[in-house]
């Protein structure tokens, strides 16, 4: 009976039962632990990590976790219609939905910056997936005012792919990147345009700002005063796009 | 001539909404003199991003050169926009 209690009401998982349910490594999970972002409770004479079942289950809610695992998965799940949005009219919606609530809260810097990157990094998805989605169309959009952040997803065919048509020698996720965020060259031939990427870092080096974005293998951190492209090897491929934009240091 | 943005509205994102804007905006612009002066205001547009920019003002300078001017550009994502598009605009 005792048991059946404990298991019940505080079932703990181990760090690899963890590790399959978010798709991430052991190692990125002792990382988060030691960085506050997702604690263990450590127990046994060798100090193993547990977590909380409903830790676990309130992390999975989060909007930037709901949105990875959408664009990473081969088989993803059906998003709730108040974060998915199918066509470019939708998002419009949402997106003067974002402007709005940011009005209430925020100063114009804010709000007209905010939008604007959204903006662009939503609108791009589209620009450069009309009528070649991979599998679904659209775009992931959710933001939380609380947490001072907005997220973008898409399961399109990512930079790489659409930079290759005008960029064959780009012969990685990585140097795709890089491209997008500081040259003006368009992956629409023969639209001699491109820019947007560059108006998003130009910015979030200026304003206290970050941006994570993942496309393939490859993922960027920027933030104010950056003045290098910081591009990492990601663990997780994701084949279309994903972006968080936080903006917690203004308000 | 002066062209009143928000009136095509106030959170100016797109592409297919600056083509649009564009488009729908010819019948004005083809009663307009080339030389004739076409200043821009954005007073009240809240957003705006260089995808509807290039979409409008680009093929607007284009067409009328230096004579453009821009008015009420200090909200900070028109200043971010026009200063990373192509085309220098008096302002």
């Amino acid at each position: 009976m005792h048991r059946f209690i404990y298991e019940t009401m505080n079932k703990l998982l181990s760090i690899g039962q963890v590790a399959k349910l978010l798709g991430v490594s052991i190692d990125t999970l002792r990382r988060w632990d030691l960085a506050g972002r997702l604690r263990s409770i450590r127990s046994g004479p060798r100090g193993h990590r547990f977590y909380n079942q409903s830790d676990i289950d309130q992390y999975l809610k989060e909007i930037e976790i709901v949105a990875l695992n959408w664009a990473k998965s081969i088989n993803p799940i059906t998003l709730n219609p108040d974060v998915y949005y199918q066509t470019r009219d939708v998002f419009q919606v949402r997106l003067e939905k974002l402007q709005s609530e940011l009005s209430k809260i925020a100063p114009i810097e804010v709000v007209s910056l905010i939008t604007a990157v959204a903006g662009e990094i939503g609108n791009n998805s589209f620009d450069h997936n009309l009528g070649s989605w991979p599998d679904i169309p659209g775009v992931f959009f959710s933001y939380s005012v609380r947490d001072r952040k907005v997220v973008l997803a898409d399961r399109g065919q990512g930079i790489l792919t659409t930079l290759k048509r005008v960029l064959p020698e780009l012969v990685n996720f990585s140097e795709a990147l890089k491209t997008a965020f500081s040259e003006t060259i368009s992956g629409r031939y023969p639209e001699a345009r491109g820019n947007g990427l560059k108006f998003v870092r130009s910015i979030i080096v200026k304003n206290p700002f970050s941006l994570f974005f993942q496309t393939g293998d490859a993922q960027l951190s920027l933030k104010k005063d950056d003045v290098e492209l910081n591009i990492q090897q990601a663990e997780n491929i994701i084949k279309g796009c994903f972006a968080v934009i936080s903006f917690e240091e203004l308000l | 001539m002066k062209i009143e943005l928000k009136k095509f509205g106030t959170i100016l994102v797109s592409r297919p909404a600056g083509k649009e804007a564009w488009l729908a905006f010819q019948p004005v612009l083809k009663e307009t003199q080339p030389v004739e002066k076409i200043i821009v205001d954005f007073a009240e547009v809240v957003v705006l991003t260089p995808s509807w920019a290039d979409e409008f003002l680009t093929p607007l300078k284009n067409k009328f050169k230096n004579n453009v001017e821009l008015i009420n550009t200090d909200n900070p994502s028109v200043k971010a926009t026009l200063s990373i598009l192509a085309q220098p605009f008096k302002m």
